[in-house]
């Protein structure tokens, strides 16, 4: 049997799964001053009865380093960067203790200029009297070469409880990125930590023998043990908890698009040919983008309960929520209420819908039944007007080979899958050219998905043959390697390597599918003679689940 | 956060997988490391930067500027129209209102591409920058477009396609051509009879650096830009005046390059050649990037710039400073053509052109009509030592009646002598491209 509970802003969804499908579902209120006590109670609910030693593994989307970050409620950081030749480092400076120290790496992982270690022993001592604890040190180019991330470290190590060293999260390059992933990982590092022991602890104490695994925002899991230094990689799974839920409910072969239609939002994700696309570069903040992987999402504020309003004759849906529906007992109309007013749904008090309506009908000069079909042809439009910029920008990704630009792959979608509370409502207002798909148990989509999910990973290995060098720096290796190695030995080292260092840390899934995506090497010239090969590869677990719910 | 003062579109299309051979400086590897270090400078992240996707160019995009023989294809490979695709991308992100400037960061290059084309000289097939230029001219109804060429080398194939056009101001600043590829590109070199001191040439000594650059810039380019008034400027931006390039002479730095940018403030800049892909690209193309987007530079500085950029010598500040006279009476005083032709009747011009890096020998003769009312019509006939005889007829933008008249008769009787393998026609004012192999 297989577990997986999934923390929303507003419901906490378990699910248990055995090899027929869905055992028992239980929803909860979140509360989001005490999200322990949420899942200790959504726990014991949904295995009320069930025997707990066979639930075979544990899997949980929670929101509680994203409304950490969010609600700022972060612990004080202090950031140490060196950043060489390029943009002012000040520009990057996150939270109110960035230390910019001296010291360069250039594109090619040679040391420029050697770090100033006696600005670097002056700045740990303010942090120290600052009461400072935790750390992030980030360099440029650290993942060509980590020494000086390495020597920031070492010296803090007698300073604090934790540090977050860049090259660890992402083999990626981009400083801006590294150093606000770095800052937020031992921002949260804390309460994410605590929060996991006490998770781990009581589900021992329920005596479940599985392990517990903590969902990403990429639509894959991590071992809660291995999250624990990775608190960053936790945050904004909500939408892939969906998006994989629909996975496994669906068989999607195609390219396609999912809505998940809330209260508040809509997200949009895509698939192409079954698989859903992940953001090339890593999810974004608020406005500050990451290193964090997730999956291609977007998100509008258009939503069952978004606010109708009117401006000079023009009526708008969204994109604030303003409490529940009129149907619900909320004051302003939303769109649900159109939809009610319309026929089109039958939800709740159906009356205080259409009273509503009336009502802003007699402020303005409009017609009830014209608001309701204005307000949901604006939703409609939204929502498609969305779903093709989306479409337009996946499409016109960047592409560096002529063979990829001539071959020029496009996502055209064959069908629309809609999740979420008001996903049928949705279902007949959409309806146009495009096969519609509503599928059975979509309420608990988000659930399922998180229960399902399986292991997910990157990583990506340089070379630089003449200087006889090889690192995969997120995983922490580096050796030396001979004049001859070739692309055929690095992505089998990769691979042999990756391997290892996820079965050390408790991945368990059995099996853990790496896949070469990127593999390249590029002769070398200095002067005019070959001076060694430039290798390059990227290997993945990509997104998917343990089983499939459909028949 | 940052964000950009003005919306910068980048056009980054490396080709991975395209080289003119293993060890040639126009390789794979070339813009690598500058893909690495834009990245890791989180570029693409800022606000108001976005990259953007090539158009892959049409053969009519290219016909509009070139005759090549025997045709397009023959003389192209897939790569060189992305390049042209990525100029032609940034000149409609630009002119479309989707940014306020774009850089086409695309090889392989293409200013020493000429009019006439047979195979590939100075590492260039095509020209991309004309290419984007008279894709400009036919889609938005512009006139008067300005080149500045700061590759260290001539832009000898820039300059030869708009030789005869008075609305093209072509401005070439480069290592004297008496001590670097292609040789071409002094003083006197100042445009057709038709279109006099619309071709400026300033050739700089080896070693101008920093200072000298921006001499030249101040004293001689940007009077001379405010005089023409174009509607566009582009840039060619060529980076191997870096001092660290291996196939050059000069003393230029990335902060140099930006600051010419920012002095220069082009609407559209093209990559052209630069080939010390480590030490200086990645940093010149971050520099000109963020010159362009209007953002601070100045941090971005070459990590052995304190150890291996020398400032400029005196002899040399005194010999650029004389340039200036003679750069600026060229613009503003041309001597006349001597060989200028009555009105009515053709001026000729013959060149042996030698494609060094497909060792192509090619002879022409150039015919241009004297025009009062338009540029005139241009007839070139071409031997290649890979070719017999061929022969090019362009009616040029706004040709006027009489001259699209005289190029059709042109072409007719070129195709019935049977003299020719291959017979062009260009018609700009029709729109109609013809080509008569035989």
């Amino acid at each position: 049997m297989l577990l997986g509970i999934d923390v929303g802003g507003t419901h906490t969804d378990a699910v248990l799964i055995d090899k027929n499908g869905i055992k028992s579902t239980f929803k909860a209120k979140t509360d989001t001053k005490d999200l322990f006590n949420t899942i200790i109670t959504a726990l014991k609910e949904v295995i009320s009865g069930v025997n707990v030693k066979e639930i075979k593994n544990i899997n949980l989307s929670t929101t509680l380093s994203t409304n950490a970050i969010i609600e700022n409620k972060l612990e004080k950081t202090g950031l140490f960067i060196s950043s060489g030749p390029g943009i002012n480092p000040e520009n990057f400076k996150i939270g109110d203790n960035t230390y910019i120290i001296d010291g360069s790496i250039n594109h090619r992982g040679s040391e420029i200029l050697k770090l100033d270690t006696s600005a670097l022993e002056k700045d740990i001592k303010a942090c120290v009297k600052d009461g400072i604890k935790v750390f992030a040190a980030v360099t440029k180019f650290s993942t060509r070469n980590n020494m000086q991330e390495l020597q920031i470290s070492d010296s803090l190590k007698n300073n604090g409880d934790f540090i977050t060293m860049g090259h660890l999260l992402s083999s990626q390059l981009s400083f801006p990125r590294r150093a606000a992933t770095a800052y937020y990982n031992s921002a949260v590092w804390r309460i994410n930590s605590n929060f996991l022991i006490s998770v781990i602890d009581v589900v021992k104490k329920m005596g479940i023998n599985a392990p517990v695994n903590i969902l990403k925002a990429d639509g894959g899991t991590i071992p809660a043990e291995a999250s624990k230094s990775l608190a960053v990689e936790s945050i904004l799974s909500g939408t892939a908890a969906s998006v994989m839920g629909i996975t496994a409910l669906c068989k999607i072969t195609d390219d396609a698009v999912v809505l998940d239609i809330g209260g508040t939002t809509t997200d949009i994700a895509l698939f192409a040919s079954g698989v859903p696309l992940i953001e090339k570069d890593g999810i974004s903040i608020g406005n500050i983008p990451t290193l964090v992987r997730s999956l291609q999402n977007r998100s509008i504020g258009i939503g069952g309960d978004s606010v109708i309003s009117i401006t000079k004759g023009e009526v708008k849906v969204g994109p604030e929520r303003k409490g529940p529906s009129a149907a619900e007992g909320g004051t302003e109309p939303t769109l649900i209420d159109a939809m009610n007013f319309a026929g089109i749904t039958n939800h709740q008090n159906k009356e205080k819908s259409i009273e509503a309506i009336k009502s802003l009908s007699e402020k303005n000069k409009l017609s009830p039944s014209d608001i309701a079909s204005k307000s949901i042809d604006f939703a409609v439009k939204k929502i498609k007007d969305e779903i093709d910029r989306l479409l337009f920008d996946v499409n016109q990704k960047p592409v560096y080979t002529v063979h990829e630009m001539l071959q020029g792959r496009k996502i055209i979608p064959k069908k629309i899958y809609i999740i979420g509370g008001p996903a049928k409502a949705f279902e007949q207002v959409l309806k146009g050219d495009i096969k519609i798909i509503v599928p059975e148990n979509h309420g608990v989509a988000n659930a399922i998905g998180a229960t399902l999910a399986k292991t997910t990973f990157e990583s990506e290995l340089f070379s630089d043959t003449g200087k006889e060098k090889m690192m995969i720096p997120n995983i922490g290796i580096k050796e030396k390697v001979s004049q001859k190695y070739t692309l055929k030995d690095a992505e089998k080292d990769l691979i042999s390597y990756t391997r290892k260092y996820l079965e050390n840390l408790g991945y368990r899934d059995s099996d853990l599918n790496i896949e070469v995506v990127e593999s390249s090497s590029f002769r070398m010239i200095e002067g005019f003679y070959s001076s060694g090969n430039d290798i390059r590869v990227k290997c993945q677990i990509k997104p998917g689940v343990m089983m499939n719910l459909y028949k | 956060m940052l964000k950009a003062k003005n919306r910068l579109g980048l056009i980054f299309f490396p080709a991975y997988d395209w080289a003119i051979s293993p060890t040639h400086p126009e390789r794979e590897e070339r813009l690598l490391y500058t893909q690495d270090q834009l990245r890791e400078e989180g570029i693409f992240d800022i606000d108001g930067i976005v990259e953007l996707k090539p158009d892959i160019a049409t053969e009519e995009d290219v016909m509009r500027s070139h005759s090549c023989f025997p045709d397009v294809k023959s003389v192209t490979t897939e790569s060189h129209m992305i390049s042209a695709g990525g100029a032609i991308r940034a000149a409609r992100a630009v002119l479309d209102g989707e940014v306020d400037k774009a850089f086409a960061l695309v090889r392989p290059p293409g200013h020493h591409s000429m009019k006439s084309v047979h195979g590939n000289r100075g590492f260039c097939n095509i020209n991309n920058e004309s290419i984007m230029l008279e894709y400009i001219r036919e889609k938005y109804n512009k006139r008067k477009i300005a080149i500045v060429d700061t590759d260290c080398h001539h832009g000898d194939g820039t300059q030869d396609i708009f030789w005869h056009d008075p609305d093209v101001l072509f401005i070439s600043l480069h290592q004297d051509g008496r001590t670097l590829y292609p040789g071409s590109g002094h003083l006197r070199e100042l445009g057709g009879p038709n279109a006099r001191g619309k071709t400026i040439n300033i050739p700089l000594p080896p070693n101008t650096s920093e200072e000298g650059f921006i001499y030249t810039i101040d004293k001689m380019v940007l009077p001379i830009l405010k005089d023409f008034k174009p509607e566009v400027i582009i840039n060619s931006a060529g980076q191997d005046n870096h001092y660290t390039d291996p196939i050059t002479n000069m003393n230029f730095t990335a902060h140099g390059y930006a600051l010419l940018n920012e002095k220069l403030n082009p609407h559209i800049a093209v990559l052209e050649g630069g080939y010390s892909i480590q030490g200086a690209l990645p940093y010149v193309n971050l520099g000109i990037v963020l010159a362009m987007a209007g953002i601070d530079y100045s941090s971005v500085k070459e990590p052995d710039y304190n150890k291996n950029y020398v400032p400029q010598s005196k002899d040399i500040t005194e010999y650029i400073k004389q340039l200036e006279e003679h750069v600026l009476n060229n613009y503003f005083n041309p001597a006349p053509d001597i060989e200028r032709a009555p009105v009515g009747e053709f001026t000729v011009r013959r060149k042996n052109i030698y494609y060094d890096t497909d060792g192509i020998q090619e002879s022409q003769q150039e015919h241009i009509l004297i025009c009062n009312d338009c540029r005139g019509v241009l007839m070139i006939e071409s031997t290649a030592s890979i070719n017999p005889p061929c022969i090019g007829i362009e009616i040029p933008v706004n040709g006027c009646k009489r001259c699209q008249e005289a190029g059709h008769k042109l072409f007719e009787q070129a195709v019935k002598s049977k003299e020719y393998m291959t017979v062009l026609l260009t018609d700009r004012v029709n729109k109609v491209y013809k080509n008569v192999t035989q």
